[in-house]
């Protein structure tokens, strides 16, 4: 990365952080616009905006390079299998929060998953779970959290790390850290702990490597590519939590029906100002 | 054999053929399926130029969705406020949206097949069909559909692609480029000019 790229960094993070790190909510007189504030729930929006586009510029900078070596070096097999080998490493994770949730047959595959694909699938580089019937799926602590029914809370930017809220944010940290038997490891013993920090690189560039063509795709078709990241992340995470189900959308046929539905008709009616009964008096 | 009588009495038929391509599935699975069938065998897959691509795929999108109702979601709340000259603006432009965000990537296709998978019944009279685009490298991704029945039959009103609906991403953009652009206007102005931007990123 070049200096005056870093520059240019630490300007947008400065002028973030001056250019006052609230969104201002929109008066109470515009309805449409209070409830699309509430809806987005990122009042920190003009910060996050600047950590965006900080993220954006360390994207083309660091990591667009390193995903392409990774790809140049390593053929499609390779990475394929570098993703089953870092997932069922991950394994543990997933154990302790599908029991936090009690799920017991979720636990239960993935235990069975965690032995399959440990020896048969040659310490997890070959996905066999999946081909006799036992798919992935991954828990972490948001994800508990959220069963619990604490609500997903502000949304926060974090550049390299990208989207999150602050519950998912504090889940992921809590994983890495203290669930995590690998962190566990390398902090009991002193001379290991790059073990960790491999790890936490190798499924970072994996990640990257795998959401890449999506992440594209969603900036080319989208105005306000912050946005439309914003709503994606927050459906995706939500679908995981509704492990996996589609999400309900209960106004849906609310607000795709035409003005001549009762509903509509009956609320439109009752929003009209009512002729003073003295009136007629 | 066919006689002359046979044939003659098939012509009827044949006349009302090509609306009855139009007549679709009862089922929502199986419509579903018609739907990915047609596009694959009829766009994807079929060796024409890709404007011709794009005609295509206009009919069939507009036929098999529901654009109107989609339009109303993706509004929200404004659809109550808006003014109908001002609908009359957006809908076009939604649809070009939609229609060569898709088209920009025809010429990717690579093979992939649509599994249609379970369906359960949704809302006011529609179903969520369940299913998985699978690639040649057996790589797959799953694929939810949202259906509402209509007096003409089963349309489509949402696509919810590894957990994301397609209508929700588009509405939540909306309503935040609404308010930051302080007004209907401004997001019109920015659909006209995202528009422009995908007809020029179209492959020839």
């Amino acid at each position: 990365m070049s200096l005056s790229s870093l520059l240019r960094i630490s300007i947008v993070l400065l002028a973030g952080l001056s250019a006052g790190a609230c969104a201002t909510r929109p008066p109470a007189t515009n309805p449409d616009a209070v409830a699309a504030y509430e809806e987005a729930n990122d009042p920190l929006e003009p910060f996050n905006r600047a950590m965006f586009r900080t993220d954006q510029a360390l994207d083309k900078a660091l990591v667009r390079p390193a995903v392409k070596t990774y790809r140049f070096i390593v053929p499609d097999g390779g990475r394929r299998s570098a993703g089953n080998f870092l997932r069922n490493l991950r394994s543990p994770i997933t154990l302790v929060h599908d029991v936090l949730q009690g799920q017991p047959n979720r636990a239960g595959i993935t235990i069975s998953r965690f032995f399959v694909n440990t020896f048969i699938g040659v310490l997890g580089l070959f996905d066999v779970g999946e081909e006799i019937g036992l798919p992935y799926h991954a828990e972490d602590f948001g994800q508990t959290l959220a069963v619990w029914g604490i609500g997903d809370g502000p949304f926060i930017y974090v550049p390299l790390f990208g989207p999150s809220t602050m519950r998912d944010g504090t889940g992921f940290g809590i994983d890495a850290f203290f669930v995590d038997p690998l962190a566990w490891y390398s902090r009991g013993n002193g001379a290991e702990t790059w073990i960790q920090w491999a790890v936490l690189g190798g499924t970072y560039i994996n990640l990257k490597d795998e959401t890449m063509y999506a992440t594209d795709e969603l900036k080319a078709s989208s105005i306000d590519y912050y946005a439309s990241l914003r709503s994606a992340y927050r459906q995706i995470r939500a679908s995981e939590i509704r492990n996996g189900a589609p999400p309900p959308m209960e106004d849906f046929d609310e607000f795709s029906s035409t003005f001549e539905t009762p509903v509509l008709a009956a609320q439109a009616a009752s929003e009209m100002p009512q002729t003073p009964l003295t009136s007629e008096h | 054999m066919i006689s002359r009588r046979h044939l003659l009495a098939l012509c009827p038929s044949l006349l009302i053929a090509p609306r009855m391509s139009f007549a679709q599935a009862a089922e929502p699975g199986p419509f579903v399926s018609e739907f990915a069938q047609k596009g694959i065998v009829e766009i994807l897959a079929a060796k024409i130029a890709n404007a011709e691509k794009q005609t295509r795929f206009r009919a069939m999108f507009t036929n098999y969705f529901d654009l109107p109702a989609i339009g109303r979601f993706v509004l929200g709340r404004y659809t109550r406020t808006v003014k109908p000259e001002e609908m009359n603006s957006f809908s076009p432009l939604f649809e070009d949206v939609i229609v060569y965000t898709w088209s920009r990537r025809f010429s990717e296709y690579n093979g992939q097949t649509l599994k249609v998978g379970a369906s359960t019944p949704d809302g006011d009279d529609g179903a969520i069909v369940k299913s998985t685009i699978v690639g040649n490298a057996g790589e797959s991704f799953a694929v939810d559909w949202r259906l509402r029945k209509r007096p003409d039959g089963w349309k489509i009103v949402d696509v919810i692609v590894a957990g994301v609906s397609m209508a929700i991403t588009y509405r939540q953009e909306y309503t935040t480029l609404i308010a930051q652009q302080g007004g209907f206007s401004g997001l019109l102005a920015q659909l006209q000019k995202q528009v422009g931007e995908l007809k020029a990123a179209q492959p020839a």
